[in-house]
């Protein structure tokens, strides 16, 4: 008999998820999973899902069909069980603006359920990590858009959950303000939080994340690893090879080399890069090899990845879903 | 400066029109009066004064609702924009402080008096009925419109000066009530001070005052159309200031259509609007709230730690005004009692600590209207201003049941009642027995049946209506209270023969019971089912 254990369970498993709303198909059998101690990205455009798909998972909304389990419970049957393992820090700034900054921790650490003793010291702690330490005594109604942000995130974590869920966590945030939070996401994932954010920044989502799902009109385009959504759909990868100098034979004398089929440069080229393809029967440490013969100062010799933002055009449908 | 005011006053009542619960408010309105009309017919059955009593009742039930859309309708003008943080949005537009205070009022105060011109045909019936005269009718709606429009531009004043909607309410209620009452206050002051105490100037100011506030009075005004020699009363209690002159000529209905109440409310109204605008920019520049709060041992002191029921917690320290607020509450209601003894001290009656025939009764309604109030603002305010900030769908992620958050909530609120209620008490204990003897069992056990009803309902409508939870709980509450009296009484009563056929004595507690329990199973429960979806309905949008 197999032992289901802690790491086998996924840490949120949708299966078969419709949702409609007034006649409004929603969703439409939505299935993706979401390991623990991963950072999921969930991509999507306007009106594509997200927010029911992430309503549905943070116990808020009762879908029609399919299934919803996080950690083993389902949402459906057992959402007490469910809220005590997540934290949902939803896309707008629901936030009790009298309150000061403690106070505002404390009242959901004793809505958790935490005795006052162990109160003080989760408040510390994650007043620490989100870096608002020495704001504490403030009130909320005063604090820039990123340092209630910042509260947002720490009071999703005073009960210590195992899964936090994040809808637009970075949205109206300065470009620094942005980065802090992705620093302070790499380090939940470092202490072994599984983190479900959702999120229009692709970029970063493209640096941050172990998976993605990307969702459009209702219905899963693209789940799993980052990885394999970033490979070129093209059989035959691209190269980009970087030169230390600018050279003007330095295409032609690439070109000559056996093996290679084409040799061009990138828009808004700067005369030392250049896109290589290899004919199908060359490997790259082959052409490499020969490469170093031209002796040219060669900064970077890498495989082209496709960037999230065109996995994600190809992948989704052009307009806003009506 | 008149495109921006024009788009305003288009946008606002556009969505008036589209929105459904105006609607409701304007239906409800006909219901009321088709109810006035059945009481006028209860009431007077076989005498030649239908049409007057109809007439009253309408009277009274609009001074009512004009009255408490001031403190909830009226005085969400500019704060509901301040609570949005939408108030800049709207400079950046362009739109200088008279569009503002402009468009965002008179698009209200239109649509308010909409109300009143619907009603007009309706009661041009109690002509037919007998006892009013269409010029008493006409000259009655412009006593009405014009305060409408007073109260409308206290509210408005109320909303440019202060920074939420919750404030400007209590600001707004506190300037009408005293409005109201200042006049009886100094002529009884003045009445039982003994001579030589103050000087001729303090007399003279103090005496003036029922007569200025009698010129902008509609109660005065009211009584002064309608012939109504006892006074205008609402709720069993005479709000005229004392100085109503009720000549023969008014008697007989005839009366002048416009008199000096309509000018001098629309003058003050006009004052205030003009102060409005002149103050908007003062009194709506952002606050500098960054940085930590008041002194930190002070707001430690005030809020302290979150206790084990966090929800009860968060609305007695954040909704209801917490410690401070139920400290001052408790110091105030001290001050009316200590008022109402120095008052009969003065009648020439010293009985100790205790208050004598209609200084406990005052000083006890006093005390009672206050906690009605209180139950009817923390009702129509506690769910909505979670709604407001867009907080329930955060409480619901806790593992905290539905029904656990709306009963926390109560129970927040209801310790915040407690400085009411002991007062209310401490004058039980302190009468003559005046009290006992004016309140019948029937009386109280329909009080609170009433409160009940009408929290429940008020708590309902701020779920689905912005800022008219109040007027319209009071528009409907009493005609429906009519309504289900009779099934409870009838159900009580077949219970008790039920009761006595099985050897059962049926006592006044076992009564009470029987009672409470029939308005719980057939009106509380059903209501407290609905509040309960409705606000999970709202946590998941």
């Amino acid at each position: 008999m197999s032992t289901i254990t802690r790491d086998t369970v996924p840490a949120i498993s949708v299966t078969n998820l419709s949702h409609a709303f007034k006649g409004h198909q929603a969703l439409s059998q939505v299935t993706f999973c979401v390991m623990p101690q991963t950072l999921h990205g969930f991509v999507g455009p306007n009106g594509a899902g997200k927010t029911t798909t992430l309503k549905a998972i943070c116990t808020l909304l009762k879908p029609n069909w399919g299934e919803v389990q996080v950690f083993g419970h389902s949402v459906r049957n057992d959402s007490v069980a469910v809220r005590r393992r997540i934290g949902f820090m939803p896309d707008h700034f629901s936030m009790y603006r009298q309150m000061t900054v403690f106070e505002y921790l404390d009242f959901f650490a004793a809505a958790y359920g935490l005795p006052v003793r162990q109160r003080d010291t989760v408040i510390h702690d994650v007043l620490t990590l989100t870096d608002m330490e020495g704001r504490r005594d403030d009130l909320i109604s005063g604090l820039s858009r990123g340092m209630q942000q910042r509260v947002s995130l720490a009071r999703v974590l005073v009960h210590d959950p195992d899964l936090l869920l994040l809808d637009e966590p970075a949205s109206g945030l300065d470009p620094r303000a942005r980065i802090e939070l992705m620093e302070i996401l790499r380090e939940l994932r470092r202490m072994g939080k599984t983190v479900f954010i959702s999120s229009h920044i692709l970029s970063e989502l493209a640096e941050l994340c172990d998976s993605v799902t990307i969702i459009d009109r209702g219905q899963i385009k693209f789940s799993g690893p980052m990885d394999i959504l970033l490979e070129s759909p093209d059989e035959r990868p691209l190269y980009n090879l970087k030169l230390a100098t600018i050279s003007e034979t330095a295409m032609q004398r690439i070109k000559e080399l056996p093996g290679v089929e084409t040799v061009s440069e990138p828009e808004f080229a700067t005369g030392r890069d250049y896109n290589i393809q290899l004919a199908p029967a060359t490997s790259a440490n082959e052409f490499l090899r020969q490469l170093l013969t031209l002796d040219l100062s060669i900064t970077s010799f890498s495989q082209q990845r496709r960037h999230l933002n065109q996995a994600f055009m190809d992948l989704t449908t052009r307009g806003v879903r009506t | 400066m008149i495109s921006g005011v024009t788009t305003l006053f288009n946008w606002t009542l556009k969505m008036d029109s589209k929105s459904i619960y105006p609607h409701i408010v304007r239906a409800g309105f006909a219901g009321a009066m088709l109810f006035a009309i059945s009481m006028s017919f209860t009431d007077v059955f076989g005498t030649g004064s239908m049409g007057l009593r109809f007439f009253e009742l309408v009277c009274t039930l609009n001074v009512l609702i004009i009255t408490v859309s001031g403190i909830s309708y009226f005085v969400t003008a500019v704060t509901e924009e301040k609570d949005a943080g939408t108030y800049a949005l709207l400079r950046l537009a362009g739109m200088n402080s008279l569009s503002i205070t402009l468009g965002k009022s008179t698009s209200r105060l239109v649509s308010s008096l909409m109300l009143l011109v619907i009603q007009m045909p309706f009661t041009f019936l109690s002509i037919t009925l007998g006892g009013v005269l269409w010029n008493q009718i006409v000259a009655a709606y412009l006593a009405l419109a014009a305060w409408m429009i007073l109260v409308a531009n206290l509210a408005l004043f109320c909303s440019v000066r202060c920074a939420t909607s919750g404030r400007a309410a209590g600001l707004a209620a506190t300037t009408i009530g005293v409005f109201v009452f200042l006049p009886r206050i100094s002529t009884a002051f003045l009445g039982a001070i003994p001579p030589g105490v103050l000087s001729t100037g303090t007399i003279a100011f103090l005496g003036s005052i029922p007569a200025v506030c009698s010129k902008i009075s509609v109660f005065d005004r009211l009584a002064e159309i309608l012939g109504l020699t006892s006074g205008f009363t609402m709720l069993g209690i005479d709000f005229s200031t004392g100085l109503t002159t009720i000549s023969t000529a008014s008697i007989k209905g005839e009366v002048s259509i416009v008199a000096g109440q309509f000018w001098s409310s629309l003058l003050t109204a006009l004052v205030l609007f003009v102060i409005s605008t002149v103050t908007l920019d003062f009194w709506s520049a952002p606050a500098d709230t960054a940085g930590p709060s008041e002194n930190k041992s002070v707001r430690r002191w005030a809020v302290g730690r979150c206790w084990n029921l966090s929800i009860a917690w968060k609305e007695f320290l954040f909704f209801t005004g917490g410690r401070t607020f139920a400290i001052a509450k408790f110091l105030a209601g001290g001050l009316v009692f200590a008022g109402f003894r120095m008052f009969q001290e003065m009648d020439g009656y010293s009985n100790g600590l205790a208050l004598r025939g209609d200084y406990s009764w005052w000083a006890f309604l006093t005390f009672m209207m206050t906690l009605t109030a209180e139950v009817l603002l923390y009702s129509s305010g506690c769910l909505f201003y979670e709604v407001r900030q867009q907080t329930q769908s955060t409480l619901a992620t806790v593992p905290i049941s539905s029904v656990r958050i709306l009963v926390e909530k109560f129970a927040g609120c209801a310790i915040a009642l407690i400085p009411a209620i002991v007062w209310i008490f401490i004058t039980l204990i302190l009468s003559d027995g005046t009290i006992v003897r004016n309140c019948s069992a029937t009386m109280v056990s329909s009080y609170l049946i009433m409160l009940g009803f009408a929290s429940h309902l008020a708590a309902l409508l701020s779920l689905y209506t912005r800022w008219a939870a109040l007027p319209l709980t009071i528009l409907l509450a009493t005609p429906a209270f009519f309504c289900m009296a009779a099934p409870i009484l009838g159900l009580t009563a077949v219970t008790s023969v039920f009761a006595r056929s099985h050897n059962i004595e049926v006592t006044l507690l076992l009564s009470s019971i029987i009672n409470v329990f029939w308005t719980w199973m057939f009106v509380l429960l059903p209501l407290q089912i609905w509040i309960r979806d409705r606000w999970i309905a709202l946590s998941q949008q």
